[in-house]
């Protein structure tokens, strides 16, 4: 095994359910995520060598919403299937969890599923990967006002569904 | 009419601002009824979206990810694939690729690097927890038995970090326990091991974790976890001030 592959596999690979549940929030297909993610892996293991430390985690995700978005076209000609409410629960589903609980979680990932990208996006990575609203702009390629205002709006929005639903 | 400083109100809710930012913030916090709204509904928010779905990559992703980039490590520096196989190691590097999936390898870095090491190995490998339980009746007498080493195990589900099992780990080549717990969506792991002397390092991020590390007792302690900063201090604050 060389360095590099080791380094890696160390610094980059902790991240790796972090850019898998990013890709699957924007594409909201397990199998687009797959593709994506693996994709996005590749190309950061290619560029590997340019990466001089810093946040490995920002860093990777940067790429995993790069890959998504030259997928991206490709991805809504082909059109979605909606969230698969069965596919969503089945991974993170615990034995304890209540019946009320699973059908909470159902309603909020539907929620979430079903803000317009630029809103889901900042508000995954706020609120589920707990960045910085710097960070978040280095990702999603945003100026810092610009996150802020759609975090905003992403909070505002589920905060009117959720009144209206749970 | 909408507060002109609602989009301020809410970098301060963040914790985006600091020194004289975050007391005209909180200033005016106090005496706008509007912002106080848009506090309390951001704080019910972000409890909410603890329950929902955080994904986690699929073992046959990792399988996928492993095959590919043994091709690109083979495809790319030959040298190294030549070196390794002059040393006979070729092969059985190839076959290494599988397994660091699995387990990455403890290194010879510092306790700070191989507590890190330890807390991603077992998030990549999704092995966090050899025993669950969230009685820490059940947890504390299996490390013990398992890890040989008995640290305080408190559940702090009250203040937000459940108590999901424990595991036995290695921290520096030497056996440690580890209690795990869940804040929303994180994991956050509580290292303990045998104090032996040597000078803890003093914590931070490493490779986007926050760490944390001190003594008590006869014992050394280091927490790890990709929470946020206000709730990575709650809970190290929690474990230190834990009873026997």
């Amino acid at each position: 095994m060389d360095d590099r592959r080791r380094r890696f596999e160390a610094q980059a690979l902790p991240h790796l359910d972090a850019a898998y549940n990013l890709a699957r929030w924007l594409s909201r297909s397990p199998v687009d995520a797959d593709d994506i993610v693996q994709d996005a892996m590749l190309r950061a293991f290619r560029a590997f060598d340019g990466f001089r430390g810093g946040d490995a985690k920002a860093w990777l995700l940067t790429i995993v919403r790069n890959s998504w978005a030259s997928a991206g076209t490709a991805n809504r000609r082909r059109g979605h299937t909606s969230l698969d409410d069965e596919n969503l629960v089945a991974e993170e589903a615990t034995p304890e969890a209540s019946a009320i609980q699973a059908g909470t979680r159902r309603q909020l990932d539907s929620m979430i599923a079903a803000l317009p990208e630029e809103f889901r996006e900042v508000l995954i990575l706020r609120e589920m990967e707990d960045m910085s609203y710097r960070e978040i702009a280095d990702v999603t390629g945003a100026p810092i006002g610009t996150v802020m205002s759609r975090l905003a709006r992403a909070r505002a929005m589920l905060r009117e569904t959720a009144k209206a639903c749970l | 009419m909408t507060c002109k400083e609602m989009l301020n109100t809410q970098s301060f809710l963040d914790g985006e601002l600091d020194g004289a930012d975050a007391d005209a913030a909180e200033r005016h916090l106090q005496s706008c009824a509007e912002c106080q709204a848009l506090a309390a509904g951001t704080a019910d928010l972000g409890d909410a979206l603890r329950g929902a779905t955080r994904f986690r990559a699929p073992d046959s992703l990792r399988r996928r990810l492993g095959v590919a980039l043994d091709r690109e490590t083979r495809r790319a520096p030959a040298r190294s694939f030549w070196l390794g196989a002059a040393s006979g190691g070729g092969l059985s590097a190839l076959a290494a690729g599988f397994a660091l999936f699995v387990l990455l390898p403890p290194t010879a870095a510092t306790l700070a690097q191989s507590v890190v090491d330890a807390h991603t190995a077992a998030l990549t490998g999704g092995k966090t927890i050899m025993i669950a339980s969230s009685n820490h009746h059940t947890v504390k007498p299996w490390l013990a038995m398992h890890a040989g080493i008995s640290p305080p195990v408190t559940d702090f589900a009250p203040d937000g970090f459940v108590l999901k099992g424990g595991r036995m780990d290695e921290v520096a080549g030497r056996p440690a326990a580890v209690a795990v717990y869940a804040h929303g969506n994180h994991d956050v792991d509580l290292f303990a091991w045998p104090d032996r002397g040597a000078p803890l390092p003093a914590g931070g991020m490493v490779r986007g974790f926050r760490t944390s590390f001190w003594k008590s007792g006869d014992l050394d302690y280091a927490a790890v976890s990709d929470v946020d900063a206000g709730a990575f201090r709650k809970f190290v604050t929690l474990a230190q001030h834990q009873r026997e």
